[in-house]
This record gives structure tokens, C-alpha cells and sequence, in this order.
């Protein structure tokens, strides 16, 4: 099983049947010149890739920015035209009055797995006021949370609340909580993998490409930055992959994380089993 | 005259080769020119047009002389965030490609058929695939 678990369906061909939404996205996003995607062109993106699985996360930056670039609705469908390839992640803005009703309602009636939020660009810490209620459902729904932590390239968001170290309390006061760290918080991979290796609620994706190319970025992150060993022997039920595509390269990330050179049952983790986990909570 | 049609499809592999002679033909057909002359062209700077005998064995030869000749595992500068698209340039090996193979070819009409040897056909050559890509087949001539 491979599982892609950081990919934004913004540009689905099925949910861009409005070009002014679509632009909407290109500005909000700052993903440009890249069309939209066909269903087929994904399923022959993810056979190239090897994966069997993508988790789609929305996106919700209402209160601030007045848009949501993929709504909850617009995930759940998504998941429906595909049930057998696409897991769905809900998104709502930790300070939206209606946020918890709004989840609780994906949850329970969309049929979302999980929660995805943004606190560089939804401008809140991890253990903020706001954000409570909603680990709240989360933990009550047993249900995981997916952060963008570290840099983001989407304009307006700032890194200073996506740093590992933020979530430390988090990990401490909700250790029944998983939640991941995406991008593995580039550039602040060895804070993350302090948080990792104490607390094991706590999981990173490996969607991160800012400089050079798949291979020598992976190289760069997973063997120098961060030994290899750390991974293949500590962090190896907690690490997971991500691509954030359509941002970055799905295709040749997946060969990248392949050719770094971890165990086969570490690359086995990495791929899939650990996702499962994050997803759906250990037997 | 001129006479104009563009073809819009899916490639579903890294690096294909799609033959495109009938498709170039049935323009010819339909543009009602007898004398004069066609040309096809490539949208895209990662794909290319190029004309061989189409027998599988060549194709293998082509695409193993290509990839030869433009490694995957190589430090090329086409590797970093681009911030016109927001997202990290990493098909420099298309580009390269497209380069050796061209983006057009061109031939004569004459008698309202294709003046081509017949051992030529034409082929679309995806080198970042998979895609969405278009080509563009216009016919000039009486």
C-alpha cells in the first residue's frame, strides 16, 4: 500500500467548472500556469507514482481572506467519484464562529477522515483558545489532524507559527491526538524530530521540495540535515510520504524517497503503514 | 487558403510515443488543399514532433538514445522553485529532449495528399508525462 498523505485537489478538473472560482485559487494558492486536471491524468500520475491512495485536503481561510479554496463539500465530492483511491480531509478556520459545527458536520455527515489547518495562514498557534474545540471533535471522532508546519509558499502565511517546537504543549496535553507535521516542518527538521522521537502522537510528511530536484532535496533532507538512521531506525513508524502536489513533484518524489536507501520495511512504513495508522489509529 | 485544426488528448506515460500521421492526413483531407504545404506543431516546450519509420524496435532505439544522451541523475539548473508557477521546475530532461527532437515538422501537400517517403510517419513525443497536450495542424496552400 502507498499512500500519498499531502495532496491539494484545488485543480480538479470536477470542481472547476467555474473559472472564477479556479482563478479564485491560482491568486489564493499562488499556483500558476498549470491548468486543471482530468481524473484520468491523476490516476496516470498516481501509476507512475505507484500510489493507491491520496489523502485530499481542503482548504479554508474564510475569516481572514474571505475564501475557501477547496471546501469540505468539494473534497467529499471528489472522494465520492473516486471512493477506492481518495481519502477526504476536512478544513474549516480555527476562527470561524460556525468552525466546530462546521467539522462536526463534515465528519459525521461529509464521511471526512480527518482535519487539515493551516496556522501560518490561518494565523493562530497550536495551543491557542480557538483551535481547542476543535481537537476536541477531532479526539471524540478519533480522527487525525493534518498542520502545515514550517514555510509555506502560499502568500500570507507566516512560519513562525507553524514551528515544531509550537506544538510541543499540543503533543503534551493531547497524547491521544495524532497530528502531522507537514512538509516536516522544513526547515526545522531536527526540532521536528525532537517532538517525534518523545512523543509518538506526533508524525511528519515528507512533502517538501523548496530547492534542487526531488533526488538531491530528499538527499539533502533525509540524509545530511537529518542521518538517515534517525529515520530508519527512531522515527520509522511516525514519518510518512507526502508530495503537497500539485506544488511539487509527485511522481519523482515518490522515486526519491525510494532511492534514499532506508530499510525495505521502513520504506514499507513510509509508504503506506504508517498512513494507515495516522488515518485510523493503531489496532 | 489556410486551414487550421488542433488535437487536445491525454498522455499517460513519463516519456511516449504517439503516431500522429492519420490524424495529419485527415486534415489534408479536409482542408480541400491540393497544392501547398502542412505543418504541425507542438503547444508545449517538454514534447516534441518528429518523423521516423515507426517500428517498434526504433522506438525503443530512440528513446534509450535520448535518454543516453539526457541522463535523469544529472545536476541540471532546471532544479529550484519557480515563482511564476509556485512550484519547483523539475522536467529539465523534457526540456532538453524537446530540444533535440524539435517541436514541428513540416511537409509538402501535393494532389491533396502528404508528399512523404514511405517509410516517414509522425510522431508526438511526450518527454514529462504525464499530460494534457495539443498540437496544432495547419494546412496552407490552393
Amino acid at each position: 500500500m502507498f499512500i500519498d498523505i499531502h495532496v491539494h485537489p484545488a485543480f480538479y478538473e470536477p470542481i472547476n467548472s467555474d473559472p472564477v472560482r479556479e482563478e479564485m485559487r491560482h491568486e489564493a494558492l499562488d499556483i500558476h500556469l498549470n491548468g486543471t486536471a482530468k481524473l484520468a491524468h491523476i490516476e496516470n500520475q498516481m501509476r507512475l507514482a505507484g500510489l493507491d491512495k491520496m489523502c485530499l485536503l481542503g482548504q479554508d481561510y474564510l475569516v481572514k481572506e474571505g475564501v475557501t479554496p477547496v471546501s469540505n463539500e468539494e473534497v467529499q465530492s471528489l472522494v465520492d467519484l473516486r471512493p477506492d483511491r481518495f481519502i477526504g480531509f476536512a478544513s474549516v478556520d480555527p476562527h470561524d464562529p460556525a468552525a466546530a459545527e462546521k467539522l462536526e458536520c463534515a465528519f459525521a455527515e461529509l464521511g471526512l477522515v480527518g482535519l487539515n489547518l493551516h496556522p501560518g495562514r490561518q494565523r493562530f498557534y497550536p495551543t491557542d483558545d480557538c483551535v481547542q474545540p476543535l481537537y476536541d471533535i477531532c479526539e471524540r471522532h478519533d480522527r487525525p489532524v493534518m498542520f502545515h508546519a514550517g514555510m509555506s509558499w502560499e502568500p500570507h502565511a507566516l512560519a513562525k507559527f507553524g514551528r515544531p517546537v509550537e506544538f510541543e504543549e499540543l503533543a503534551e496535553a493531547r497524547p491521544n491526538l495524532r497530528f502531522c507535521l507537514g512538509h516536516f516542518a522544513w526547515p526545522w527538521l531536527e526540532e521536528a524530530a525532537m517532538l517525534m522521537v518523545k512523543h509518538r502522537n506526533v508524525y511528519a510528511d515528507t512533502a517538501a521540495l523548496y530547492f534542487d530536484c526531488a533526488r538531491e532535496f530528499y538527499d539533502r533532507l533525509f540524509t545530511q540535515e537529518l542521518p538517515l538512521t534517525w529515520i530508519d531506525r527512531s522515527l520509522r513508524h511516525q514519518v510518512m510520504f507526502g508530495s503537497d502536489n500539485p506544488r511539487f513533484e509527485q511522481i519523482r518524489m515518490a522515486r526519491a524517497l525510494e532511492g534514499l536507501g532506508l530499510r525495505e520495511s521502513t520504506l514499507e512504513l513510509v509508504k503506506g503503514e504508517n498512513a494507515l495508522e495516522f488515518l485510523y489509529g493503531r489496532d | 487558403m489556410v486551414f487550421e485544426k488542433s488535437f487536445t488528448f491525454l498522455t499517460s506515460e513519463y516519456n511516449q510515443y504517439t503516431l500522429i500521421t492519420e490524424k495529419i492526413e485527415s486534415v489534408v483531407a479536409e482542408s480541400g488543399v491540393t497544392n501547398g504545404m502542412v505543418t504541425v506543431l507542438s503547444r508545449h516546450t517538454t514534447t516534441g514532433i518528429t518523423t521516423n519509420e515507426a517500428l517498434e524496435c526504433l522506438e525503443s532505439d530512440i528513446d534509450e538514445f535520448l535518454c543516453r544522451l539526457v541522463p535523469e541523475d544529472h545536476p541540471y539548473a532546471h532544479a529550484r522553485m519557480l515563482a511564476d508557477y509556485g512550484s519547483t521546475a523539475g522536467n529539465p530532461t523534457g526540456h532538453l529532449k524537446a530540444l533535440l527532437t524539435g517541436n514541428h515538422a513540416h511537409f509538402l501537400v501535393r494532389d491533396g495528399r502528404i508528399e512523404k517517403g514511405g517509410a516517414q510517419e509522425v510522431y508526438f513525443c511526450e518527454f514529462d508525462g504525464p499530460s494534457e497536450r495539443t498540437f496544432l495542424v495547419q494546412v496552407m496552400g490552393e
